[in-house]
């Protein structure tokens, strides 16, 4: 899998490549406009990180020119800005996500998976890791083909555990991808660990592995035994 | 204090004074008429018995006196009352034609006729006097009222006319909001102080506004070029998770990734905050409260879970209201947030709406909290809490922006947070 990362700020682009180079997930960067375009033009990518506010250009008309290729498949906007505005402008130009600086490489990391499965799997949308198959159109879960009973959000946290398998999420970063806009206003993350515990309990009750490991302190992590 | 108007305060002197003059001036006026006319009629008096003495009475006989007496009222030769100079008084005499007692002037005089004394009165009747010295005071009267109403009501209208780019600049300073992009415009007049007072407010509201807008977009810009820092921050710290810490980096490093949450938090605050002022969230629809409190009650109840707290909705009434919808939600996650965060452990969150009102009761501290600072930007009445101090600053600007009330009280051992729509 490749993916090009449009990002005028190094060292942003070089954690998202460091973060995604262990799930299998090769990156190139570009940090200029004239840069990014060339690489547009020469390579086929299977998801493409557009930051709106680059030095020599407006991230907009790399938008407009990969509509104009019929290349906007897989585009998340990355921007700083947020306002409604460039949020619908960016839909409009075929961008399929947009995320708000700051952000977590894990959501990104979620995100773009989400994106490229579309994408690709058009039809059978499903995700399997050993006994476990997460069916994303109906959402549901089963392990060894036994549907397991799993609230909206519980099916959410699994999704984002087994998107970001090996890595290390903090609290931080698991309440805001379950809270979704509302996760601007949260000062507590504690509410996460109930959830955690009871995803636990349901799959190890249905025979599943032990695979979410308690980081002391810090968070969670998807590990295959 | 009971404020009176401008024009009112002129005229209301004027017709002070005016009332004064009319009440001093009227009976000062009926009493020197009285008396000029008093005096007109003692040198008529005077004049006859001068006359009389000078011409007819040089032949007269005893027989003439009787005859004369006979045929004269008014003037009379009576046999000598002792009188050695002429002297004029006031009586109160009967009348025979009014058939009642009537004021006269009469005049006792000594006269000596063929060598011999006698005194000569004449009496005139004052009745006449009375009622031409009332039609006077009367028509005297008449003419001031005209004159004072005239002046009230022409001093009244230049006044309004003089006072009105007074009153025009007034209404607009009344009208004016530095946050609104509405400077006022100032008629123009030719009044050299009203066109100082203009030119003043001008200069005034155009540096303040300058002051205000630098002020704001500063607040805008710091909070926009913050968040590529932040995300810097944030990445690093995540690529710094994934290292194989020990427990004492896992610490610092789940710290840090509170910290910068914390400052995420207090951005995007700001940036809402300043997106409000931006009128950046003009489209309104209307919204059914209710609704929005029971879709996202599982949220909160989750939110609120670590403290046990208890959470009653009370929908007395389906609350409609007409706001932006973004606003509206920040608006109402804020108030149950600020519920959860300032609550304490097994208290309790009441919810209520009524058909114009929407109230959140909680439980919390055991003292009132301090009015006039808790919807100031960075107000916290407890520092150590989690809450960054926007909350409740970006409930007062939405309220304010559509023109909403935010209340606070606190009875009952309750914090009542309520806005009326």
């Amino acid at each position: 899998m490749k993916i090009l990362i449009i990002e005028d700020e190094l060292e942003i682009a070089q954690s998202i490549k460091n973060y995604f180079k262990s799930n299998g997930i090769q990156c190139e960067t570009a940090e200029t406009y004239d840069l990014a375009l060339n690489k547009i033009d020469s390579y086929d990518y299977d998801c493409i990180l557009l930051d709106l506010m680059l030095p020599d250009g407006d991230g907009f008309d790399i938008l407009r020119e990969l509509k104009r290729k019929n290349k906007t498949d897989g585009v998340i906007v990355v921007s700083a800005k947020e306002t409604l505005e460039t949020r619908l402008e960016g839909f409009n130009l075929g961008a399929d996500d947009y995320l708000t600086k700051p952000f977590h490489l894990s959501e990104l990391l979620v995100r773009m998976q989400a994106l490229i499965r579309r994408k690709n799997f058009k039809g059978c949308n499903t995700i399997t890791f050993n006994e476990i198959v997460i069916d994303i159109f109906s959402k549901s879960v089963s392990v060894n083909n036994i549907k397991l009973d799993l609230t909206k959000k519980e099916i959410d946290l699994l999704l984002f555990l087994i998107s970001n398998e090996n890595k290390v999420l903090s609290k931080g970063a698991i309440a805001e991808h379950l809270s979704g806009d509302m996760a601007d206003m949260l000062d507590n993350h504690d509410f996460i660990y109930a959830h955690i515990k009871n995803l636990k309990k349901k799959l190890h009750q249905a025979g599943s592995g032990d695979y979410i490991k308690t980081v002391y302190g810090l968070g969670y992590k998807w590990e295959n035994e | 204090m009971n404020k009176k108007k401008l024009l009112n305060k002129t005229t209301n002197s004027f017709l002070a004074y005016a009332i004064i003059i009319l009440l001093i001036a009227a009976p000062l006026f009926y009493y020197i008429s009285q008396q000029l006319y008093i005096y007109e009629t003692d040198e008529v008096l005077h004049f006859h018995k001068g006359a009389f003495a000078k011409e007819s009475h040089k032949g007269f006989t005893q027989t003439d006196i009787d005859l004369w007496n006979k045929y004269n009222h008014e003037v009379m030769i009576v046999p000598d009352m002792g009188i050695k100079k002429d002297s004029i008084v006031g009586k109160m005499l009967y009348d025979s034609i009014a058939k009642e007692k009537e004021p006269f002037r009469v005049l006792y005089a000594p006269i000596t006729i063929n060598g011999k004394k006698y005194t000569y009165t004449e009496k005139i009747n004052l009745v006449e006097m009375e009622g031409m010295v009332f039609s006077i005071a009367l028509m005297f009267l008449f003419i001031i009222i005209i004159l004072l109403i005239g002046i009230i009501w022409i001093s009244k209208a230049t006044a309004a006319k003089i006072w009105s780019p007074f009153y025009n600049t007034l209404n607009q300073i009344q009208d004016f909001e530095i946050d609104k992009n509405k400077p006022p415009h100032f008629i123009p007049t030719d009044i050299d102080e009203f066109d100082r007072l203009n030119k003043s407010l001008e200069r005034l509201i155009e540096k303040n506004t300058a002051i205000y807008k630098s002020q704001r977009e500063f607040v805008e810009n710091a909070a926009h070029e913050l968040q590529t820092p932040l995300a810097l921050f944030q990445t690093k710290i995540d690529t710094l998770t994934q290292l194989d810490l020990n427990k004492e980096q896992s610490f610092l490093v789940a710290s840090l990734n509170t910290d910068v949450s914390r400052l995420n938090r207090l951005n995007k605050n700001l940036l809402l905050l300043s997106k409000i002022d931006n009128e950046s969230f003009l489209e309104k629809t209307t919204i059914v409260l209710n609704d929005y409190i029971k879709k996202h009650l599982d949220f909160f109840t989750e939110q609120a879970s670590a403290k046990n707290l208890t959470i009653i909705t009370e929908f007395t009434a389906a609350l409609t209201i007409t706001g932006n919808p973004a606003l509206t939600e920040v608006l109402i996650n804020n108030l149950f947030l600020n519920a959860i965060r300032h609550n304490e452990k097994n208290g309790k969150i009441i919810i209520t709406t009524l058909k114009d009102e929407l109230i959140f009761l909680n439980t919390g501290q055991d003292t009132p909290l301090q009015i006039e600072k808790l919807f100031n930007r960075f107000a916290k009445s407890n520092p150590s809490s989690q809450g960054n101090g926007l909350g409740l600053a970006i409930i007062k600007k939405i309220t304010k922006l559509n023109h909403w009330e935010i209340n606070y009280s606190f009875y009952n051992n309750l914090h009542r947070f309520s806005v009326k729509f």
